[in-house]
């Protein structure tokens, strides 16, 4: 089945917040934000700010009428700035006028006094300070302080990995609507319409069943609007409150890019112990995650880093540190792959290390650890149905790894300026939320008389295709032609406290919802038929192709006979249902449990060319095999494999988040922070999907594919360090992720000594050579 | 900027404006005036048949073969015009700097982004938005390639690298791999459907050659 949305949004019909036909005097909302990225607020000058024409009112924290607050899990955020400032870019004020234009230059003449504090942007210097968000988390296996005795060598290193800009095309955007008796309706850009309104109830100080959220689609989320369409949304219901008129508030790209928070950036040390022929022995971990100025759901992505760190290896020795460090930047959030991808850069650079410390090929260690059926993760779960080793090896079958590695080292030995790399990345990553409570969706199904069907769920549509799965799952389970399913907005009068649309799971929680509201349905309109038509069995009534048969035979009702008749009989035929995939838990005492309902696995090839005079390079090829169980839409999630691969290579090498030490954002516009765009994308791009890889526990024997392509693209930092070391062999490069063009260059010429890498083969100091250019 | 300075600059179109940058003597006159313009030089700069404009102004655009009249200013920009005004929403804002092709339309059959082009500088000239590609419920054979390959995710980006791949298609039937990256270097898909998106223009190209072979 095509994407259900494909025409509209080809036509330009797709109507996103900002496309809806505008109520009669709609205001228009911006935001003052922090200038400073730390300080005490001495005073904020609104007078000249409020003559200015068009204004109509310009908002405080002093006029919130509930609770200064929207901390998704620590209450350490206020939605306005009221003594303290933060951050650059933190709200302080906001201003409400007749059109953008009026309320933007307004926003510029607000003068706020602040008296300036210490400004911290690096993690590790933030931890020195005390300065943690939470306690730090430690998850452990075996005993790493007695195997290292045993390892034939020990390879210490750091790495830095940079943050990543969402650039959902689609900016913030919300519009509050005040209704009677105190009510509000809201149309939000938000993956989490159920915080919106539990936020915007605790700022207004009233209870959640006034405020109700509509969300149709987004224009792309990508975790940045999982917490952070909330402030947008309290800070417009803030204004039409006490206004009493409709207030639409949009981020322009570079208010947006200035004041919301990104992928985080880590810090992270590492130690890895291995036998000579690259059996893992043990790995410990300490990863110091840059949280930026509050809490947001920093430790919550801190948590799925601890669960990642050993990607899909099993180590029979690990310790994994990780702790959130708090700084003057914005609140980084979520963002695919939710801490995963940090946890697994830092594994994979270890491993690096040590192929190249032991002078073998990085696959071959990484073959050797793969997990197995059966092996323990450092969180107390079992590897169960195991397809790490299956989907490796049937890349280095169906791609010819060999052949790839003969074409490469003979370019490599015919050219001088020009070098190939190659590297492979395997994955593994948990689907489940890994806050236990979210694992729960929920859908309410009507079918109205005429036979057509209405659906809604707790999902939100954002381009990764949800809503065609439901209806290619309410098609499988009602047998009826798609053209009489529809699905609705997700609406929190219609469904109640779900959960955001995140962690991959969303078909799974909401689709198994459906499959379960439908069933409902079509159990009671089998009894009626049974009853109705006198047949004995009614589990053996069936409808396939609108015709209602009975073991197998037509009854002579089709579907509309079918539902006019049950409803005539006084037949429901509106259900609710819900679903919770049953055995997860985590134990956050112990830190063991079984927190994923099961893991997603595949593998990657990845080839690439550098020019080693000029830094600049071309992705050659993808190759890879990737494991979709048995999959619901073949179109819809190849898609979304391309998609996450996509933002995984350029979070990996052209998307350079930059601060300064003041806490200003440099990469502040399309212009200075460089997406991945029509010449970036692979030359080539194949995907094989795993045969026969049912999986009992996602809906029709499928798996989640959101977040899990997106960290193939890790593998291009090695293929473009192999090539590196084909040019400088006797160079080596620091672990710095983005590998941008510049960062190539000054690897390949720079002075590498000044960096922190230190790498110690067991008694035995090596030398850093600087090489120059060739 | 003093009033008085202000109301000097304020007579003058934009285009008019860069293009006195563009001469010589102008530009000069230009700068040691401090980066602005001598009154003196006004008349000069304008030249014969340049027209002030003032405050707001009704003008009418020719969009989708249709005539519409609209209360503009000299700043609003032709996407300011189309989306906020005509309230046709189809064309996007997702960057307001020309740096995503999101807000691509064709103007006189060539792609221009709409965000940076003033809606009175293109009066006279033939303006074709998303809205004006096919009739309702229609689909050009771009649009139904865009469909068929899935050359689309969350649905912001599609307008404007449809509108791109209408314009190239037009100029150039036939075009190679290399031809369509050009022709669509100034999108940004952030969902990363580009693969998809090459594969449907091939597909558009395709049907549309097959369709004028049969005509």
């Amino acid at each position: 089945m095509k994407n259900i949305d494909a025409a509209l949004h080809t036509r330009g019909e797709s109507q996103y917040v900002s496309d809806l036909p505008k109520p009669a005097g709609l205001l228009y909302a911006a935001v003052f934000a922090s200038p400073v990225a730390h300080g005490e607020i001495v005073n904020i000058d609104l007078k000249k700010a409020r003559q200015h024409s068009g204004v109509i009112a310009i908002f405080t924290a002093r006029d919130i009428p509930g609770e200064n607050q929207i901390g998704p899990l620590i209450p350490d955020e206020p939605l306005l700035a009221d003594s303290m400032v933060h951050y650059i870019g933190q709200p302080v004020a906001i201003v409400v006028a007749v059109s953008p234009e009026a309320a933007r230059k307004a926003v510029k003449s607000i003068q706020m006094e602040v008296k300036e504090l210490e400004v911290i942007v690096d993690p590790r210097a933030a931890f020195q300070k005390g300065e943690i968000i939470g306690s730090p988390r430690t998850f452990e296996l075996g005993d790493v302080d007695s195997t290292w005795d045993v390892c034939d060598v020990i390879v210490e290193g750091k790495c830095e990995v940079g943050g990543q800009e969402h650039v959902y095309l689609e900016t913030q955007a919300v519009r509050a609507i005040p209704t009677e008796a105190g009510t509000m309706t809201l149309y939000s850009s938000t993956q989490s319409p159920h915080a919106v309104q539990r936020t915007v109830a605790k700022i207004l100080g009233i209870p959640s069943h006034r405020i109700t959220v509509d969300v149709k689609r987004l224009g792309g989320g990508f975790g940045g609007k999982e917490d952070q369409a909330t402030p947008w949304a309290c800070l417009a219901a803030l204004a039409a409150w006490h206004l009493q008129k409709p207030v639409e508030l949009v981020l322009n790209r570079h208010e947006d890019i200035l004041m919301t928070g990104k992928r985080h950036p880590y810090s992270s040390d590492f130690k890895i112990g291995l036998k000579k022929d690259g059996t893992i022995l043990a790995y410990e971990v300490r990863h110091y995650q840059n949280a930026g100025a509050s809490a947001d759901l920093s430790p919550a992505i801190l948590e799925r880093t601890l669960f990642h760190s050993t990607n899909a290896y099993f180590i029979p020795n690990a310790r994994i540190f990780a702790v959130s460090c708090r700084t003057n930047l914005p609140p980084f959030t979520a963002f695919r792959g939710f801490g995963g991808p940090q946890g697994m850069f830092v594994m994979e650079c270890a491993i690096a290390k040590a192929a190249e410390v032991l002078n073998i090929p990085r696959e071959e260690i990484q073959r050797k650890n793969l997990l197995k059926e059966g092996d323990e993760f450092p969180y107390g779960q079992k590897a169960e149905a195991a397809r790490a080793e299956v989907t490796w090896d049937k890349a280095v079958k169906t791609y010819d790894l060999s052949a790839i590695k003969q074409r490469i080292d003979k370019f490599n030995q015919t050219h001088f300026e020009v070098k190939k790399g190659y590297a492979l990345m395997p994955i593994c990553f948990g689907i489940s939320f890994t806050a236990t409570h979210l694992n729960q969706g929920s859908a309410l199904v009507h079918v109205y008389t005429d036979g057509s069907v209405s659906i809604t769920t707790g999902g939100v549509e954002m381009g990764q295709g949800f809503s065609t799965k439901v209806v290619e799952l309410a098609v499988k389970t009602l047998g009826i032609s798609p053209e009489r399913i529809r699905v609705e907005s997700t609406n929190t009068t219609r469904i109640a406290n779900m959960s955001p649309s995140a962690a991959s799971a969303t078909t799974d929680l909401c689709g198994g919802a459906t499959i379960r509201a439908i069933e409902q349905i079509l159990s009671r309109l089998k009894r009626f038929t049974a009853e109705q038509l006198s047949l004995e069995k009614p589990d053996e009534i069936t409808i396939q192709n609108e015709q209602v048969l009975y073991q197998g035979k037509p009854t002579g009702w089709d579907w509309k006979e079918l539902i006019q008749r049950a409803y005539m009989a006084r037949v429901s035929l509106s259900a609710h249902d819900f679903w919770a995939p049953p055995g997860i838990y985590f134990d956050r005492t112990t830190e063991k449990g079984h927190p994923f309902n099961y893991h997603v696995y595949g593998t990657a090839i990845i080839e690439v060319t550098l020019d080693c005079l000029r830094g600049i390079y071309q992705i050659d090829s993808v190759h890879l095999v990737h494991d979709l169980g048995r999959p619901v839409n073949k179109l819809v999630d190849i898609g979304q494999i391309e998609g996450g691969l996509a933002q995984g290579l350029g979070w990996m090498t052209v998307e350079d988040l930059q601060f300064d030490e003041k806490g200003r954002l440099l990469s502040n516009a399309l212009a200075s922070y460089k997406l991945p765009e029509v010449y970036f994308t692979p030359e080539k791009i194949d995907i094989t999907l795993l045969e026969k890889a049912d999986n009992p526990r996602g809906p029709y024997g499928s798996k989640a594919v959101g977040e899990p392509p997106l960290m193939y693209g890790i593998g291009v930092y090695f293929a473009l360090r192999y090539a590196m070391r084909a040019f400088a062999p006797d160079k080596d490069f620091p672990f710095q992720a983005p590998l941008t063009p510049e960062r190539v260059l000054i690897n390949l010429y720079g002075d590498t000594k000044s960096s922190s890498i230190s790498v110690k083969p067991q008694s035995e100091e090596k030398e850093v050579q600087p090489v120059s250019g060739k | 900027m003093s009033e008085k300075k202000n109301n000097k600059v304020k007579g003058i179109t934009r285009r008019d404006f860069l293009k006195g940058l563009g001469s010589g003597a102008i530009g000069s006159a230009i700068l040691t005036g401090g980066g602005l313009i001598p009154a003196e030089s006004k008349a000069e700069l304008l030249g014969p048949g340049a027209e002030k404009i003032h405050g707001t102004q009704k003008i009418e655009l020719l969009i989708n073969g249709k005539k519409e009249r609209l209360t503009v200013e000299p700043r609003t920009t032709l996407l300011t015009a189309i989306r906020d005004k005509l309230h046709l929403t189809g064309t996007k804002e997702v960057c307001d700097r020309g740096q995503c092709g999101a807000c691509t339309v064709l103007i006189d059959e060539k792609p221009m982004l709409a965000c940076m082009m003033l809606a009175v500088d293109v009066r006279g000239k033939a303006i074709t938005t998303v809205e004006g590609l096919s009739g309702s419920g229609k689909l050009t054979p771009v649009q139904e390639a865009f469909v068929e390959k899935d050359a689309l995710m969350c649905g912001f980006c599609t307008p404007g690298f449809v509108m791109a791949a209408t314009a190239l298609l037009k100029k150039n039937p036939d075009p190679s791999l290399e031809e369509i990256k050009q022709g669509l270097a100034g999108n940004l898909c952030r969902c990363g459907t580009y693969p998809k998106v090459f594969e449907a223009v091939k597909a558009a190209a395709a049907k549309m050659r097959k369709g004028v072979a049969h005509e």
